[in-house]
């Protein structure tokens, strides 16, 4: 029987997970909006900045938290680097970039999947750090310190990507560049640089995404297309490029998956999602939360 | 002149001279491994001309097409299970099952566009397996799955039947799929991909034309999986709903070239080859090299040939075509 608390503990799970997926989302549709670009690459460079953690921890030592500097510069460099190598000059022979777009990042997430299972192997790997197994109480819930730690981590990135987004010149310029490229181009933004620019920030908060779900679950190399289809219903939900609308969205999501299995089959929640998605499109297609 | 006549009597010759060599490969006794390979690769050619109707013709990419071809499979098999009937003939029960399933998710879903379409189909082909497998256990066999009598023929005959229905299926569903290109049904699906307000204001019943095109293609996917479910001779979840499947044809038929008929067909040999090719080549070698090396075929393709290869062969030898428009994106 499922008790009142175990509900509350399946809440708070939900939430945990939740702005994990958030943060992973908010990088995902920060590319799609400003270059029409479906990432499906997004999840597997997440699982990049997880691999960066384990690996520091497990060879020289490094604390999970530490590992956050390391995880910024590398993925900010691949972000940019994906787009001057990949993304630009396809998209500059292409007439539509979002239909090639699909294929072309899937062979990257297929190049990404595969170099990190040929690097570490196909074996589950957790994060065993001085954080894990403390936990505490609050009220009758239970709670890991590593989610607490995953949780004001993820919060804090939404917090500043959304400050980044609307307090500072370069994030105005992206919002600028998605809105009308343009018009943008004509008020003499830089618009190649800040397309740049998008991709190092979406790619860097992929990977501190990636690190806060390491906090959570154990990863594989192969695990990238579960997490990707929960960035679809986030940013779909939330609506593309809103990142008040990802963090909802991430605990709308989190919530289903977590507290849907205390009461129906965890097979089910597929289901309730699939159709949550197309009650959402239909109702509001531009998501709940409009930009 | 004279050069051109020539042209248009090769284009029927060599077609047809490729097809019948095809068809009698099986009479030079080769290893059932060959005929094998020819299975997997005429599916996938017929898999990617009937994606097309709607994913190229339309672009509307659906990524939930594994779910036609599973429903296909199920019935096919749970018909020669329960009743015994012939999966050459249930196959097309099975194709109607899809379209009837097709006609009422595609309604609500061909009302999103673009990404959203894709997305939306992409959950479908995860949510369709979790449906079947909590069905009745005693019609589709729950986790377990099904198993099917094996034909009572030799097995180098049973593997020649397969390979040349698939060969008939690759070859029916390209001719199809070139008919509707160049009929009116056609032209109104690429005037939707174009643009589908101004399709609408001249005229298209984009509604209409865009569900008839995605119930069209899910009917021939369904006959396809149906087969494939007799040729496999067991289904489950795992393997007829794969997401890989619904992903590959996709990636089949824009490698290709998606807005053309050919297009599907050329990207299903050569990626169903490599994929071939690179398991021989490396033999003793981790599968994930071969699947990496998969991946940047991919990425290189796209980049230099976005539109796919066939596109970018009309756009290099026919010099009538308009060249492609540069994109300001980016």
């Amino acid at each position: 029987m499922t008790s009142g608390y175990e509900i509350l503990q399946d809440l708070a799970g939900g939430i945990f997970v939740g702005f994990a997926y958030a943060l992973l989302s908010a990088g995902f549709s920060l590319t799609w909006g400003v270059t029409r670009v479906i990432n499906l690459a997004h999840s597997a460079f997440a699982l990049v900045g997880s691999y960066i953690t384990l690996t520091l921890l497990k060879t020289a030592g490094i604390d999970p938290l530490i590992s956050i500097l390391f995880i910024l510069p590398v993925l900010f460099l691949l972000g940019i680097a994906t787009h001057q190598f990949i993304v630009k000059p396809t998209a500059k022979r292409a007439r539509e970039i979002t239909g090639p777009s699909m294929v072309l990042t899937f062979g990257l997430f297929m190049i990404v999947e595969n170099l990190l299972a040929i690097i570490f192997k196909d074996d589950d790997r957790v994060l065993t750090s001085q954080y894990s197994n403390i936990s505490f109480h609050l009220g009758p819930v239970s709670v890991a310190l590593t989610s607490v730690i995953s949780l004001i981590l993820a919060i804090i990135s939404l917090a500043i990507l959304y400050f980044f987004l609307n307090g500072t010149y370069t994030g105005k310029a992206v919002r600028a560049v998605w809105q009308d490229r343009q018009g943008a181009m004509l008020s003499g933004i830089n618009v190649e640089k800040v397309t740049s620019i998008t991709y190092g920030v979406s790619f860097a908060t992929a990977g501190i995404a990636g690190l806060c779900l390491i906090f959570m679950y154990s990863v594989t190399p192969y695990i990238g297309f579960s997490w990707l289809v929960f960035v679809f219903l986030i940013s779909i939900l939330g609506g593309l490029g809103s990142i008040i609308g990802a963090a909802v969205g991430g605990m709308i999501v989190g919530l289903i998956v977590s507290a849907g299995s205390a009461f129906i089959p965890l097979a089910y929640i597929n289901l309730v999602l699939f159709v949550l998605l197309i009650i959402v499109l239909l109702v509001r297609p531009s998501g709940l939360f409009r930009r | 002149m004279t050069v051109q006549r020539n042209n248009n009597w090769l284009r029927w010759a060599v077609p047809l001279a490729v097809i019948l060599l095809l068809a009698l490969l099986p009479a030079a006794s080769p290893d059932i491994f060959y005929l094998s390979i020819g299975v997997i690769l005429f599916m996938y050619v017929a898999l990617a001309s009937s994606w097309n109707i709607i994913g190229g013709y339309s672009g509307y990419i659906s990524f939930g097409h594994g779910a036609f071809f599973g429903i296909g499979a199920y019935v096919v098999a749970v018909l020669l299970i329960k009743f015994g009937y012939s999966p050459f003939l249930t196959c097309f029960l099975g194709g109607i099952l899809s379209a009837l399933f097709a006609l009422i998710v595609g309604y609500p879903v061909l009302r999103l566009k673009g990404p959203y379409f894709s997305i939306a189909t992409l959950c479908l082909g995860l949510a369709v397996p979790v449906l079947v497998n909590n069905l009745p256990e005693a019609v589709t066999g729950g986790g377990q799955g099904l198993f099917m009598p094996l034909m009572k023929i030799d097995i180098f005959l049973s593997r020649t039947i397969y390979y040349e229905v698939m060969l008939v299926l690759a070859v029916g569903t390209t001719l199809l799929a070139r008919w509707i290109l160049n009929s009116k049904f056609g032209l109104g699906l690429n005037a939707i991909r174009e643009n589908e307000n101004t399709a609408e204001t001249i005229g298209v019943n984009s509604t209409v034309l865009k569900l008839q095109a995605f119930v069209f293609s899910a009917f021939l996917v369904g006959v396809i999986g149906g087969i494939y479910a007799y040729y496999r001779t067991y289904v489950d979840t795992a393997t007829v709903f794969d997401p890989n499947l619904s992903i590959a044809i996709v990636m089949m038929a824009i490698f290709g070239g998606s807005t053309t008929w050919q297009g599907p067909v050329i990207g299903a040999i050569i990626l169903t080859l490599i994929d071939q090719v690179l398991i021989s080549a490396f033999p003793g070698a981790p599968a994930e090299i071969s699947r990496l090396i998969y991946g940047l075929i991919l990425v290189l393709v796209i980049m230099f040939m976005p539109s796919g290869i066939m596109h970018f062969l009309l756009n290099k030898f026919k010099h009538s075509s308009p060249p492609e428009t540069a994109n300001e994106v980016s």
